[in-house]
């Protein structure tokens, strides 16, 4: 039991994630730039990506306290920092977390035109999201008890929990209408391979004078944690020899054996003027529809427990104490009796909304170059980026100014600044680097913070490779 | 010439970023002096009666006698976690007798653990007597709370003045338990 509490309160304390994926949101150097925006600029004749490597992506962070704050060996008592970082934060502090890792990609374009106009890209990747926001009230609960607490709730509410693992096979499609307008859609298939969430309970434990003892405390509870997956996993857990057969289920349910589900994202790039553009996306429009391996547990009850009365339990009656005591020990055990159902559910995608305010600038000398010029000839580019996500208790927002910038022929980096739920000085660096037709990309953020990374609210990293076959370089 | 030192600087400035991030101190086995000490409070035991209900058929009973069995204080969490506990009572009489409340602890082989008794002075003129017990739990006796599997409540009226239909007055009782817990990786 107290090391289940120690864990709650340390991991609650612990890294959060986000989706924002700045950096790479707009550089279109970098195919996987396409998942963000289906509808973004294409540099590339085709491409693929180098299995398992194309993609690699991480991001954890927390809004509130940090992992220094916490355990920082600075002299400070540990209790007194958990304390601290406890009182420091609030119900909609969350830590959530997000890493993908694209198994297979690729993408080429084709069209009737003298000009390719259209383009296909697909791939499968295999994502991890999760999402918990501090349970304020049971940590304060735990780490005070109800004495000093009278008349004061202790919200079900601040229970908020959703997490899975999903592969995600998909096919886009990108079509430059003309110079102006570019638009993209891509389609996608989800294979759930885990699911967990507890992000609607309800109700509240409270202590107050009462009339005929002390106190009376009021429960009135309805919490409910949904599984899909899952069951099967901790069943077979009891024999060693069943993990075989779990590493196959479980590649099973990548290759769409887990809980399906569909969904599309929608982009759209417009070009305003030579150098002002404007791009939007939509990202994860669906739903997984959790079926196969679903177990469900609620608790569910109203009680007010005034203490007992042994010696009259009942004037007038008959009743016993005995048989008094035990409709008191079965009324706690229906409030607080797991019920555990099978029923299917249906959860949405964390719906993902980007958009992009683009200027660029600076053409390149012609005496430095003997290529032939392009319309996206510019060597600079500077813009606004906003990023929404649809979240269990409110969206998660950020705000990025960026500045791009080619380097050298092969190598552009990109620059962000962030304003988000985690900190209001994010910035981040990308660099993308083609060697004849291989392209390397990496990026991360937070650098002001990787100083003491232990004190970052957030921090992301991506990387990939993939193999490019350029326009510019026919 | 120039654009390409401004360049190569970038470069520097973006792989030293890259590979030079860093860490201060941190030592994580902190987590082993975690330690939480809640202070739990819960409503026990109550009656409120008139005099009267000491009245069978109209004749006085001396004393009323209920067992309950219990087994909260055997659970692993408490056995565990509890390093004290206080019974608190307070009562208010106000009929011409005394009255005592005598509670023992006793585990699953019948034995008594512990007991202890609670003594209400009579109201000479019917005016509340209020008076408070707080039993304490500790050591030995802590020990014993976390063995008992039954607590029985011996109410007994105390020599006084006789209980009729017309007796005035009430006897009243409420009780709450304060638990002291510490929860941690070493106790």
């Amino acid at each position: 039991m107290r090391r289940f509490i120690l864990l709650f309160i340390v991991i609650s304390c612990h890294f959060s994630f986000s989706q924002n994926k700045q950096l790479l949101y707009g550089f279109s150097d970098i195919p996987q730039s396409l998942l963000l925006n289906p509808g973004g600029n294409i540099k590339n004749d085709w491409y693929f990506g180098i299995p398992l490597l194309s993609h690699i992506h991480a991001n954890v962070g927390i809004t509130g306290s940090t992992v220094y704050d916490i355990f920082a060996n600075d002299g400070i008592d540990f209790n007194t920092k958990l304390q601290n970082a406890v009182y420091g934060m609030g119900p909609r502090d969350f830590f959530n977390g997000n890493q993908q890792l694209e198994i297979l990609s690729g993408g080429f374009s084709f069209g009737s035109s003298y000009e390719k106009n259209e383009y296909i890209s697909f791939g499968l990747y295999q994502e991890l999201d999760f999402i918990t926001y501090f349970p304020k009230d049971f940590a304060v609960l735990a780490l005070e008890g109800n004495q000093n607490n009278i008349n004061r709730p202790f919200r079900a509410h601040h229970l908020s929990v959703a997490a899975e693992v999903i592969s995600v096979l998909h096919l886009g499609y990108n079509k430059k209408v003309n110079d102006h307008f570019t638009f993209g859609v891509r389609g996608k298939i989800y294979s759930s391979i885990a699911n967990i969430r507890s992000t609607k309970n309800q109700g509240r434990f409270i202590t107050v004078v009462g009339q005929n003892n002390f106190y009376d405390h009021i429960f009135n509870l309805d919490l409910e944690l949904r599984t899909s997956g899952l069951a099967s996993l901790i069943d077979d857990d009891d024999s060693d020899t069943n993990s075989d057969a779990v590493v196959k289920d479980l590649k099973r349910r990548i290759l769409f054996g887990g809980n399906l589900g569909l969904g599309f994202d929608i982009g759209f790039t417009r070009r305003l003027n030579e150098q002002w553009i404007w791009d939007a996306s939509l990202l994860d429009i669906g739903f997984i529809s959790h079926t196969k391996d679903v177990e469900n547990y609620k608790i569910e009850g109203d009680y007010v427990f005034e203490g007992i009365n042994p010696i009259f339990p009942d004037t007038g009656n008959v009743q016993t104490a005995e048989a008094y005591w035990s409709e008191i020990e079965d009324n706690f055990e229906d409030l607080f009796k797991l019920d555990t159902t099978t029923t299917k559910y249906i959860t949405w995608r964390p719906l993902k909304l980007n958009t992009s305010l683009n200027y660029a600038f600076g053409k390149k000398g012609y005496e430095d170059c003997n290529c032939t010029r392009s319309e996206n000839s510019y060597q600079n580019s500077i813009g606004l980026q906003l990023f929404a996500m649809s979240r269990p208790k409110q969206p998660q927002l950020a705000l990025t100014a960026y500045y791009y910038r080619r380097l050298f022929n092969g190598l552009q980096i990109k620059t962000t600044y962030t304003i988000d739920s985690y900190s209001a000085n994010n910035i981040g660096l990308g660099v993308s680097a083609n060697l004849g037709g291989l392209n390397f990309y990496i990026m991360a953020d937070n650098f002001l913070e990787l100083k003491n990374i232990y004190n970052a609210q957030s921090v992301s990293l991506q990387l990939g490779f993939n193999y490019i076959f350029n326009k510019n370089e026919d | 010439m120039q654009k390409q030192i401004v360049n190569y600087s970038f470069l520097v400035i973006i792989l030293y970023l890259i590979f030079f991030s860093c860490t201060k101190e941190i030592d994580f086995d902190q987590a082993d002096d975690f330690e939480i000490s809640p202070v739990m409070e819960s409503s026990l035991v109550f009656f409120d009666e008139p005099a009267n209900s000491f009245l069978l058929n109209n004749t006085e009973i001396i004393s009323i006698k209920d067992s309950i069995k219990i087994d909260f204080f055997n659970n692993e969490f408490i056995v565990d976690n509890l390093i004290k506990a206080d019974f608190v009572f307070e009562t208010t009489n106000s009929i011409n007798k005394g009255f005592q409340l005598q509670v023992d602890f006793i585990n699953d082989t019948e034995e008594q653990l512990h007991t202890f008794t609670i003594r209400v002075s009579p109201s000479s003129d019917g005016s509340d007597v209020l008076s408070n017990h707080v039993e304490e739990f500790e050591g030995d006796t802590l020990t014993a709370l976390k063995s008992t599997r039954k607590l029985v409540f011996t109410l007994s009226l105390l020599p006084g003045g006789p209980i009729d239909q017309t007796t005035r007055g009430r006897i009243k009782l409420e009780s709450k338990a304060v638990f002291y817990l510490n929860i941690g990786e070493e106790i």
